[in-house]
């Protein structure tokens, strides 16, 4: 599926301002101020000055909440965005509610605790996320994450994402009937994103430290419909079947 | 949710030939003609004349297949529905892939076979069916079932259906998770249906043997989205705001 770039210049913008190139620069940024975020329920809140709220905007990254102050802004991020700016940015510290430094095992075990399938969904965010896509939950589409080739304003999301374990059944709560496979990529077609299912490989090494990640292994696939009548070799019109006829 | 009539006299030709009448027809003509499906695979075909097909498609049970034959005409029924029309409706037999006849009993089990979760699907087809909603399977929405009020034709199907075991958490393979409520939801929505959670519980019985049907215990949930601009005392004009914007209350 070809990215569907949002109006003129879209496009151009988004190559000439690569999002490795703004992830970078947040990261600079991220450590130079060594900010740090303060751990709250399942999200974490940073207080940014404008530049850094503009760079976490642009990357992707949290969300603003308003908030009475004018010079500084609050941004609250989701836990695979943390553990990113954390682990694997190495350029983000956290603040527990006990107000010590959490530590990345410490984080992982908190995170795990509040959703047990962390590990899962923190290898597909993070595998997405170092191929330079933007990765943002995608709650409202009934999926784990959608995937963006840029920034949102500039492109349509592409990739509606289901992260799913390989072979650990008490964990996977999706697609195990096909019921749930129909209602997920119709809601995907209608709201023009490919499904796709980033199956992560614990490979048998439990998830007990974030080092563990390293040796997961990910398999991507998309599930599309096919359509006997686009795939026939001489292209009639397509007659307005019902869903019925197609599957 | 009011139904949805299909065009101006929709209603009052439903009114005038109600379900439960037409259901009776079927029930006597099956009867009078010792109708027997021939069971095939996870499907029952029946050969029927132009009067029994005429009930099959008003009653909405069973799809017509088409077959080089002129003067009769091949129908081919679901689990749920084959099981209604032999077990609750007592008016069909079916014959076996070996020629013989299957007791109730039987093709339960045959079912379950196939369907290891059919008990609970059955339980909820039958319960709706018997109120007289017109039940078909759902699967092209993403649900079990989609039932109307009255035959398709004439009106819009109101409420996607999920057939869910209480407390059997092998068989309940939907809505574990938060994302997919979210996407059952909002699809159900997008097709302007209301998703009807039709939960069975057991009651302990096991599922060895259709009577135990009967001590099974009906719930029904439906889940809809609130919607806190339309609840408000004042009403101002609903604004075009994003499905994001909805979520963050929910969150």
């Amino acid at each position: 599926m070809k990215p569907r770039w949002k109006g003129k210049g879209s496009e151009a913008k988004a190559s000439a301002d690569p999002m490795s190139k703004i992830v970078s620069q947040l990261h600079s940024s991220l450590i130079q101020t060594k900010t740090c975020g303060l751990l709250s329920s399942c999200s974490v809140l940073v207080e940014v000055d404008a530049e850094l709220a503009d760079l976490l905007n642009r990357a992707c990254f949290g969300r603003p909440r308003i908030t009475a102050q004018k010079d500084k802004q609050w941004f609250q991020l989701d836990m695979e965005e943390t553990f990113y700016l954390c682990f694997s940015f190495k350029c983000l510290k956290v603040i527990g509610e006990d107000g010590s430094i959490k530590t990345n095992e410490e984080l992982w075990e908190y995170f795990k605790s509040k959703k047990p399938v962390f590990p899962i969904s923190y290898k597909a965010y993070s595998h997405l996320r170092h191929k330079n896509w933007a990765v943002r939950l995608g709650l409202q589409y009934g999926v784990d994450f959608v995937a963006y080739r840029h920034h949102p304003a500039l492109v349509h999301s592409e990739y509606a994402v289901l992260a799913l374990p390989e072979g650990d059944n008490d964990l996977n709560d999706r697609l195990r009937v096909w019921s749930d496979v129909h209602c997920t990529v119709r809601l995907c077609g209608s709201v023009a994103k490919t499904l796709l299912i980033v199956i992560v490989n614990s490979n048998g090494l439990g998830s007990n430290s974030p080092s563990c990640l390293e040796h997961y292994t990910v398999e991507e696939r998309t599930i599309t419909r096919w359509n006997p009548e686009q795939s026939r070799e001489d292209q009639r019109g397509l007659q307005n079947q019902t869903k019925e006829g197609i599957i």
